[in-house]
């Protein structure tokens, strides 16, 4: 028995741990690919970064120009910024707060010492530091997380829906890291010299994919390549394929559907954008385009998002 | 740690007289006096971070974004023998048990109106008297499930006097539990010195009287612990107690009514609500009965209550009981319903709706306490000795405006208990009182041994409440008498 809100928080606090953590590993490795490039470069870079966390409005106002330092304080510390690491850690720990008494007192003493960290790093003086330090605390504290939430929690549908969370959200910042970066790549024709190659390096790094890259492909950074990694590997724990398998694996164990049916739309949307993930190629999807695919990839993930929302958290209730 | 240690002339808990301690107190007293002031203070930052790490604090919006506070903790326990708690216990429940005789009176047969033990006009203007409840059948006649009664030590008798009876939502039992829990990771060999009494219990218990009043019956009645959410300052106690007790913790939005049955919503649908242990109070249960702007509250909660559908815990228009103007007549609801002497004394008090006892009060402003009936957690008070000229004269006011809206006690010394001064680094004398919690399961009253205590810990001061610089200890009920 779980009720609708208590889902709903788990499923939120997962997201926002993603979140978090994405984006830390986002601001850590193009920083340091950044210090070590040319000016032009340089700039480059940094709005897509931006971009990346869909809040480029937001940062326009508060800044106008994108700088090392303006990035990395509104990416982490800044509280106009919806998505910032700080912020996303205290969405964490409020979700949490309201479903203490659901979770294990060690998953809820780490998030709440996470949050109590990760409050009281000193913005300037990491500023002056560099991301490295702030962010891969973060992503150890993701980590934590995910280590004390398997360990201590009961494999049950609320440990689903946290599951659900995770895999949704990263699916979708995998999609926008893809898409954000191949587009600025290849409109800034820079996608063939050395500094394009440096930043797709990047790219994998963001998603702990160079090492398995170098590996799997024996070659030089081909767009191609890292796309076909990121969007349809199997077996690769950030790729969007990976994910909305394990979406649609969460979705069924809490509503206990076959592997030849489903339940709500949710499943359905899920399951359908499964299939195609399995069985469309690269170059498929090359053929059409790349950001379009990838944009409804967003849209499918946004919709899914909403059915299990309709369908676990705000139903109406007739009396 | 004792360095210029005062007694004062108040009863000291720890010490007979200057520099000798209680028998019961005397492994304790060793136990600090062979501490090196920096040796304390890093168990008090232990202690401290094991609070913070598990988020036991509330938190204060005055800078705008909410910083976090810990309730302060004083590692000095409080010790009781045992026979001055069985004295308590007694004393606690014959109270206990009259409270809820007169609940059952009060909205069924009201005899002891007709008997005119109490004026019915006293009772009638109580604000927490609720018609709605009068000859609704509560599940066992029970209306006090939980009930948190204040104890002071006077310093001039040294016996304990009842202060107050909290019988609506009584909060802080959740730091009995985590002081105890710190406390025996904290001082462990000092604990292990004392054969203390085990509290935690109490959720077991509590669990076990909800269990007995689901109206379905069965053994696995649907229980849940209603709260306001998470801005309540107890909601820290909310979510302790259900995960304690293996209960849903739910807001009013989570419940609906349908047809007279109460049900929450989960994520297969909905499920039928037996059982509901509330936080939230009165007024804001059911917009549709009480307060129509309450948002916390589940609309048709109350004819789901009348009907015998679901039971709650407390019951509702308890309120009347712990009516600060009824408190002083509980002891004469002792004699009445139960045919005993009260075995704790109530603080001597005035009634203002009493004219002979207005005129007195009016005239002593300056040396008594005056406290507005219907007030709980030390607001609408005023302590004669300490009150500013305008303050008394605010008072005073007050009381020829409304007096039935006031009472008065003479200012008692509390009795005091060595505490860590952070200032010094030592020892000092500071007020304490006690609030017990009884569980009642309508044959027998439940009390885990002990309590809150809580302490002030400014100099001087006699107000415990964590909101004025208040803090708590553990309180140790001994197996034995040292």
């Amino acid at each position: 028995m779980m009720l609708s809100r208590i889902a709903d928080s788990l499923f939120w606090m997962a997201r926002y741990m993603e979140r978090a953590e994405d984006t830390a590993r986002i601001l850590d490795v193009n920083y340091h690919m950044m210090i070590e490039q040319s000016p032009q470069a340089y700039r480059l870079r940094w709005d897509p970064l931006v971009s990346i966390t869909g809040e480029q409005e937001r940062f326009s106002a508060q800044y106008g120009q994108a700088t090392p330092r303006n990035v990395f304080e509104f990416l982490a510390f800044s509280s106009e910024n919806p998505s910032s690491i700080v912020q996303c850690i205290t969405n964490v720990r409020e979700n949490a707060r309201t479903i203490r008494d659901r979770i294990s007192r060690e998953l809820w003493e780490d998030i709440n010492s996470l949050y109590h960290t990760a409050t009281r790093y000193n913005p300037e003086d990491e500023i002056a530091v560099g991301p490295h330090r702030f962010c891969n605390y973060i992503k150890f504290g993701s980590h934590s997380f995910h280590g004390v939430a398997d360990d201590t929690l009961p494999h049950d549908e609320g440990w689903n829906f946290l599951q659900a969370g995770r895999a949704l959200e990263r699916a979708e910042m995998t999609a926008r890291i893809v898409d954000v970066e191949y587009h600025k790549l290849v409109e800034s024709a820079a996608a063939a010299d050395a500094a394009g190659n440096h930043q797709w390096m990047a790219v994998l790094k963001s998603v702990a994919a160079y090492e398995f890259y170098r590996r799997q492909y024996h070659a030089g950074i081909e767009p191609e390549k890292v796309a076909e990694l990121l969007v349809l590997h199997a077996q690769l724990p950030r790729s969007i394929r990976f994910n909305i398998a394990a979406v649609q694996q969460s979705l069924r164990a809490i509503s206990g559907s076959g592997p030849d049916a489903y339940a709500n739309e949710a499943e359905r949307l899920t399951g359908k954008l499964h299939e195609s993930l399995m069985y469309d190629r690269i170059e498929d999807i090359f053929a059409r385009g790349l950001h379009a695919f990838l944009a409804d990839v967003q849209k499918s993930c946004r919709s899914i998002g909403e059915h299990i929302a309709r369908t676990y958290f705000y139903y109406a209730v007739v009396a | 740690m004792f360095r210029d240690y005062e007694t004062g002339p108040f009863f000291d808990e720890m010490f007979a007289a200057p520099g000798q301690p209680r028998p019961h107190y005397a492994t304790m007293f060793q136990e600090l006096s062979g501490m090196a002031p920096s040796q304390f203070e890093e168990l008090r930052k232990l202690a401290d971070f094991s609070f913070l790490l598990q988020g036991i604090t509330f938190t204060v919006y005055s800078d705008g974004r909410g910083t976090e506070r810990l309730f302060p903790f004083d590692l000095v326990p409080r010790i009781v023998p045992h026979a001055e708690w069985e004295r308590i216990e007694r004393g606690l429940g014959q109270r206990v048990r009259a409270l809820n005789l007169f609940l059952q009176d009060v909205y069924g047969p009201q005899r002891i109106l007709k008997d005119r033990v109490i004026p019915r006009s006293l009772v009638y203007s109580c604000r927490h008297f609720c018609r709605h409840m009068i000859g609704v059948e509560v599940p066992r006649g029970i209306y006090t499930h939980i009930a948190g009664i204040d104890l002071v030590r006077d310093s001039k008798s040294g016996e304990y006097l009842v202060l107050e009876d909290n019988v609506r939502t009584p909060s802080g039992i959740s730091y009995v539990l985590e002081n105890r829990q710190v406390m025996t990771r904290t001082l462990p060999r000092a604990f292990q010195l004392h054969d203390v009494l085990p509290v935690d219990h109490y959720p077991a218990e509590l669990t076990q009287i909800l269990r007995r009043i689901s109206p379905r019956g069965g053994d696995r009645p649907v229980m849940v612990l209603l709260t306001p959410g998470i801005h309540n300052s107890a909601y820290f106690e909310h979510t302790f107690l259900a995960q304690q007790m293996g209960i849903e913790l739910v807001e009013g939005r989570d419940l609906v009514v349908d047809c007279d049955i109460v049900y929450m919503k989960t994520i297969h649908g909905l499920t039928r609500v037996d059982v509901i242990y509330r936080r939230i109070d009165d007024d804001f249960l059911d917009p549709l009965a009480f307060r129509p702007d309450s948002i916390l509250g589940i609309p048709g909660l109350m004819g789901a209550y009348r009907a015998g559908n679901v039971a709650l815990a407390n019951a509702v228009g308890n309120g009347v009981a712990d009516d600060k103007a009824i408190y002083a007549y509980v002891p004469a609801f002792i004699r009445y319903y139960l045919a005993e002497e009260p075995v704790l004394s109530n603080v001597e008090t005035y009634l203002c709706s009493n004219p002979e006892h207005l005129n007195y009060v009016l005239d002593h402003l300056s040396q008594l306490v005056v406290k507005a009936v219907g007030e709980s957690g030390g607001y609408g008070m005023l302590i004669g000795p300490a009150a500013s000229a305008a303050a008394i004269a605010d008072f005073r006011e007050r009381l020829r405006a409304n007096p039935r809206n006031y009472i008065a006690q003479p200012v008692i010394a509390l009795s005091r208990c060595p505490s860590h001064d952070p200032a010094t680094g030592r020892m000092a004398g500071r007020h304490i009182d006690l609030r017990p919690y009884c569980l009642f399961d309508g044959e027998r009253v439940v009390i885990v041994p002990g309590g809150l205590t809580r302490v002030a810990l400014q100099p001087g001061s006699l107000v415990v409440n964590s909101s004025q610089g208040g803090g708590s200890k553990d309180t140790w009920v001994l197996r034995g008498d040292a």
